[in-house]
């Protein structure tokens, strides 16, 4: 053993190493996040809570088609369409069931959907003492769709790009169909 | 009557030291959590009241209301019995520490910043945080449970190793200092640091001070010495059965024998109450005092923050090879150079 090396056993280096830096971190600011008082910043592609959309005019988007049901890998959707009354080759979801508890927010019910009816939204306090709550029905999906997407802009952080141009053409012609005008 | 009168103020003493030491406590778990927290870029606790400052309250109300389990296979005498033989001595060791110096006489009645002055108040010392680690043995043994029994056992082997380091870290002191008591041991380091026995001549008890520092943590079962309770083999060690008040009892005793041993540390080796220069005597001796034991306390965070838990064997061969060897050559010095000195 070298004189350096003894004189370090000696007198505790390594430890006293140690000590300098836990002590320099004493000073430094803490990473901490006080999460009720102050929110997390959410990354762009976070998927929280599922939502059902509108059009602008207020009518559902969902026209009962169920993909999203086959497509959910856990199974908590569940869709009875029916016919629009006086109309009767538009169909509707008459009922739209939504289990939260058992949702793992992996988004493909909304990729599977083909009018675009189904957004993933950003809000994750759904914390409850009562499990029923958070089994939701058409009228409570829809109600979170409409707070969250109040311009009826489902990817505004699109905007200004090819895709996203092709997606607002592809939204407005759906927003605004001839045919409903007529109807 | 005088008695009557004497008997109220030792009463009074006893009661005003208790309740400043059990504050101290309950508030040395929330800086003991802020110093950890901060350490490790934390916070600590921020909740209850501002930035936590009423955290060991809410604490000590949990602890009431929890129930008070005593498990079924468990010696129910025993196992009763231990927080508090674990509790007492960590709490009655205070009668001898001297908080301040001098005396303050109203009205004919003489009040002392001490609850006694017992002429073997060191000797008196050691003995009771022996009495302590019965507390925690027979706890261990009592809760019918393998964790608890090997945490006792591991505590009781610890103890032994260990108190023969902390005894014999102090008789370097004790021979230049001629007096087992605490009150007199102070005394005589009066008038500047260089006076204090850590530091004076003839021989300056630093590494008696080093040594006393590492015993003292291995004592009061503190990390990285914390086998008795190793969290992460033991689930809780000696009182991993233990719920509610009697949980709290070893809690207490933990933070009380902390303080316990930082008040020795600062009386025997850093000057007790007097001042690091002369010049600052006008600031009272019980703001030195303190000063010195929540720096002993805070070298008690640091290290429980930065070193992570010994091997057993590596606590057995630390204690007995190393300490030992090295505070009886202490002694061995310190008594020549006393010799010497003295003629």
């Amino acid at each position: 053993m070298s004189l350096s090396a003894a004189l370090n056993k000696v007198f505790f280096g390594e430890i006293v190493k140690g000590l300098g830096l836990t002590f320099r971190h004493m000073f430094e600011k803490s990473v901490t996040q006080q999460y009720p008082h102050t929110k997390p910043r959410l990354p762009d592609g976070y998927r929280g809570i599922m939502s059902l959309l509108r059009y602008d005019d207020g009518t559902e988007r969902c026209v009962g088609c169920a993909l999203c049901e086959i497509a959910c890998p856990s199974g908590v959707i569940k869709v009875v369409s029916a016919e629009e009354p006086g109309r009767p080759l538009n169909r509707f979801a008459e009922t739209y069931t939504f289990d939260v508890t058992r949702c793992v927010f992996c988004g493909f019910c909304v990729d599977a959907c083909p009018v675009d009816a189904l957004a993933m939204t950003k809000e994750y306090e759904w914390a409850s003492e009562n499990k029923r709550t958070l089994f939701l029905d058409k009228e409570q999906l829809l109600a979170i769709g409409d707070r969250n997407f109040p311009n009826r802009g489902k990817k505004p952080a699109y905007l200004g790009s090819i895709e996203g141009d092709w997606y607002v053409e592809r939204v407005k012609a759906k927003s605004y169909p001839e045919e409903r005008e007529t109807a | 009557m005088n008695m009557v009168t004497q008997l109220v103020v030792i009463l009074g003493t006893i009661g005003v030291v208790m309740v400043t030491v059990l504050l101290h406590v309950a508030y040395l778990t929330y800086l003991e959590r802020k110093f950890l927290g901060w350490m490790q870029d934390r916070m600590g606790p921020m909740e209850v009241g501002y930035h936590g400052l009423l955290q060991p309250i809410a604490d000590g109300l949990k602890l009431f209301m929890k129930e008070d389990i005593i498990p079924s296979g468990a010696n129910k005498i025993i196992f009763s019995l231990a927080p508090i033989l674990s509790l007492i001595p960590a709490l009655i060791g205070f009668a001898v520490i001297p908080w301040g110096d001098g005396k303050l006489t109203l009205f004919g009645v003489t009040f002392r910043p001490f609850v006694t002055d017992l002429n073997i108040g060191i000797l008196y010392l050691l003995a009771l945080s022996s009495v302590g680690a019965y507390g925690i043995l027979l706890g261990g043994w009592a809760s019918n449970s393998k964790y608890s029994l090997l945490g006792g056992l591991r505590s009781a082997a610890q103890v032994i190793s260990y108190e023969l380091a902390l005894g014999m870290s102090l008789v370097g002191v004790l021979l230049l200092a001629g007096s087992l008591s605490l009150v007199k041991i102070a005394q005589a380091q009066a008038g500047g640091f260089w006076h204090w026995y850590a530091f004076a001549l003839p021989f300056p008890q630093i590494v008696a001070l080093v040594l006393y520092g590492i015993a003292a943590v291995a004592e009061t079962n503190r990390l990285p010495f914390d086998l008795p309770e190793a969290e992460s083999e033991l689930v809780a060690g000696f009182f991993t059965e233990y719920s509610g008040m009697r949980f709290a009892f070893f809690f207490l005793a933990e933070y009380a024998n902390m303080i316990l041993v930082s008040c020795i540390a600062a009386i025997v080796f850093l000057g007790g109450w007097h001042a690091p220069f002369p010049f600052l005597d006008f600031v009272p001796g019980i703001v030195w005092f303190l000063l010195k034991v929540y720096v002993f306390l805070f070298f008690f965070f640091w290290i429980r923050a930065t070193l992570p838990r010994l091997r057993y064997d590596q606590l057995m061969t630390f204690g007995w090879k190393v300490m030992l060897p090295l505070v009886l050559a202490n002694i061995l010095i310190t008594s020549v150079a006393a010799y010497f000195w003295m003629r």
